[in-house]
């Protein structure tokens, strides 16, 4: 389970002041059930999903993970989390097995537990053809591989995915989807930041609109078209969005 | 395992990995040393050379011909002064004696002519002016044996070198005066090539983010990082010593007049060297780390460390030519960050260890260590590590 309550982030920007990243969030993630965070670039996804991750540390408001405060607990909120975004993020000088395995000890598993989930991850991703291949070395489907296995190998309750899919060919984007409802089906909690229609339509149960740091709509995708009456969930999306600029203008010419 | 060791051995491994490092902070220092020994061995060689140099002789005396042949030189001769003059322009003849004939009170006038924009001529001058003043030497004592008077009397104030011998057996001059400035400057630039890449490149590539969701803290990350650094510092540094071992071990040419008091680095001198080295890479590391923690990107990193490179030649370079002054034994010069380590390691190498002052520079050093090591904490911590608006 994810929930955030009032959740903020200001960030002190020397050209504007302050820029409000995040302006008082509140979701609620279930476990296996997929949770979209719909939104432009700059929306404010990933400054919600670093929050959530305990990497930057929230103005105000409140997040639990996995039951845990993302404050008070920080480390055992990482702990319990898996992160994968569109960048594979793996260290071009170590091999597959190496990242994987260096991760599996920063997550503190013992030797025989390491073991038989490197076996698993390297098994279930199909990895063992190039586990000792350097990753610089790896295509960029191989990569996206080892980057999951990075991410699940420590069976983590929660999963989050940040534009995992971004800048990938068909048929990695479908490795990825794929994965991201295996994890549901095995009762993970996967929240999951997007901005492609196709892919929230397939994966995601609940969804949250966010745009200017706010949230404008939540609720399933055909709660979304239903109160924007569009057939197609990408102009359901626009209008939303439209509707939060024209907002956010009126509100600012009224200041 | 702790986690600041997985930290650094993965950090380590990766380092090992990259050509850069293999080549910029292990095979080039040690390249270097070669190069210098047999760089400064064949300039002592050539310089010694010319004091035996080829003399150009016009109308010659056999007596005085014989004095030059005895010192080493060989003797040629060319008919006119004016013969001669021309092979000094066409750059065949270093110098040309031309014997003018006897004086009436005896003394032969020789006239030398030489380039005096060359320093080999010149040196083959001074070859010349020795022998004739050993001649006129021998001349002088015997015409007062002769005369019966005492040889003393044309001394009548005799001076006599007496070397004395302070401290152990240390290193050749020369090596005593590039070994410091390398150890010191290798133990920065040796990490200089991966600090960049070692969180400004994380944040580049975006691993810095895979890495802050583990469970493992923020300092443990930091130190981890430090430390392999510091490892890399450190090798780097020392494979001064092991460069300089090997034209020792293998007898380059040239080591010869490098090595006229053997290997010189007693193992005393190597572990002062060591133990000066500790602090010292660990504050360069530090302030490495730092400042690619403070960087956008390693481009942004790579500014910064060249400018504060500037601040760790300077003082290195100083540590060369402090022999010429008498600093070197003042107490306060080891307050002085890297200076005082380049200097004590200079005293190390001479045999010349003075406790006290290494005392004071380990201390110094590991204070500023300390520093170096709070600041990278302090920015590794903040959150603008990641994102800086």
């Amino acid at each position: 389970m994810v929930r955030t309550n009032g959740l903020k982030k200001h960030f002190k920007d020397p050209k504007t002041g302050i820029k409000k990243a995040v302006d008082g969030i509140d979701i609620e993630a279930k476990p296996g059930r997929i949770f979209g965070l719909l939104g432009v670039n700059g929306a404010g996804k990933t400054t919600v999903l670093r929050m959530l991750s305990t990497v930057i540390k929230p103005t105000a408001g409140s997040a639990e993970v996995n039951g845990l405060d993302v404050v008070a607990d920080a480390q055992r909120v990482r702990a319990s989390i898996g992160f994968m975004s569109n960048s594979t993020a793996l260290y071009g000088r170590l091999t597959s097995r190496e990242v994987i395995q260096y991760f599996g000890t920063l997550y503190g598993m013992d030797d025989a537990r390491l073991a038989e989930r490197m076996n698993y991850v390297l098994d279930k991703l199909e990895i063992h053809e190039f586990a000792d291949r350097l990753c610089d070395k790896l295509s960029t489907g191989q990569k996206q591989r080892v980057s999951i296995a990075r991410t699940i190998l420590h069976d983590p309750p929660v999963l989050f995915f940040d534009e995992p899919t971004a800048g990938l060919d068909v048929v990695t984007s479908q490795t990825v989807m794929e994965f991201i409802e295996e994890a549901r089906d095995l009762g993970k909690t996967v929240i999951f930041s997007t901005h492609i229609m196709s892919e929230v339509d397939r994966l995601c149960d609940d969804i949250a609109v966010i745009h200017d740091g706010i949230v404008v709509a939540s609720g399933s995708p055909d709660t979304m078209r239903q109160v924007t009456e569009e057939k197609s969930l990408e102009r359901a999306f626009l209008q939303l969005v439209k509707f939060q600029a024209s907002y956010v203008s009126t509100r600012k010419a009224s200041e | 395992m702790n986690d600041t060791f997985k930290i650094t051995r993965k950090e380590l491994k990766e380092m090992m990995r990259d050509k850069r490092v293999r080549f910029g902070a292990f095979i080039m220092p040690i390249f270097l040393v070669l190069m210098m020994v047999q760089l400064f061995g064949f300039i002592i060689g050539a310089a010694k050379g010319a004091v035996k140099s080829t003399v150009y002789i016009v109308g010659a005396q056999a007596d005085l011909s014989k004095t030059f042949s005895s010192a080493g030189m060989s003797i040629k001769t060319v008919p006119t002064t004016e013969d001669g003059i021309k092979l000094i322009k066409d750059d065949k003849a270093k110098l040309v004696l031309a014997f003018k004939s006897a004086m009436t009170d005896g003394q032969v006038q020789i006239e030398a002519y030489y380039d005096p924009k060359q320093q080999m001529a010149q040196l083959a001058l001074s070859g010349v002016q020795q022998a004739l003043s050993l001649e006129n030497k021998k001349a002088l004592a015997e015409t007062l044996r002769e005369k019966l008077i005492p040889e003393t009397a044309a001394e009548h104030i005799k001076l006599i070198p007496k070397p004395v011998e302070v401290g152990s057996k240390g290193a050749g001059e020369l090596i005593v005066g590039f070994l410091p400035y390398l150890i010191v400057l290798f133990a920065f630039s040796g990490g200089m090539s991966m600090a960049a890449d070692m969180v400004a490149g994380e944040k580049d590539k975006n691993t810095l983010e895979t890495l802050l969701i583990t469970p493992v803290g923020r300092n443990q990350i930091v130190l981890g990082k430090v430390l392999a650094l510091a490892v890399v510092c450190f090798l780097s540094s020392f494979s001064c010593v092991v460069g300089l071992l090997l034209a020792s071990v293998l007898k380059l040419p040239g080591s010869e007049e490098m090595f006229k008091n053997g290997f010189g680095v007693t193992p005393i001198a190597a572990g002062t060297i060591i133990l000066l080295q500790l602090p010292m890479v660990a504050m360069f590391a530090s302030i490495l780390i730092a400042i690619s923690s403070y960087a956008r990107n390693p481009r942004e990193a790579q500014t910064y460390l060249a400018l504060v490179n500037f601040v760790v030649i300077l003082p290195a370079v100083f540590s060369q030519v402090i022999g010429l002054t008498d600093l070197g034994s003042k107490l306060w010069i080891n307050a002085v960050p890297v200076l005082n380590s380049a200097n004590n390691i200079r005293n190390a190498l001479l045999g010349k260890t003075d406790w006290l002052a290494v005392a004071i520079t380990f201390g110094v050093s590991a204070v500023l260590a300390l520093i170096g090591i709070w600041i990278a904490v302090f920015l590794f911590n903040r959150e603008e590590v990641l994102i800086r608006i």
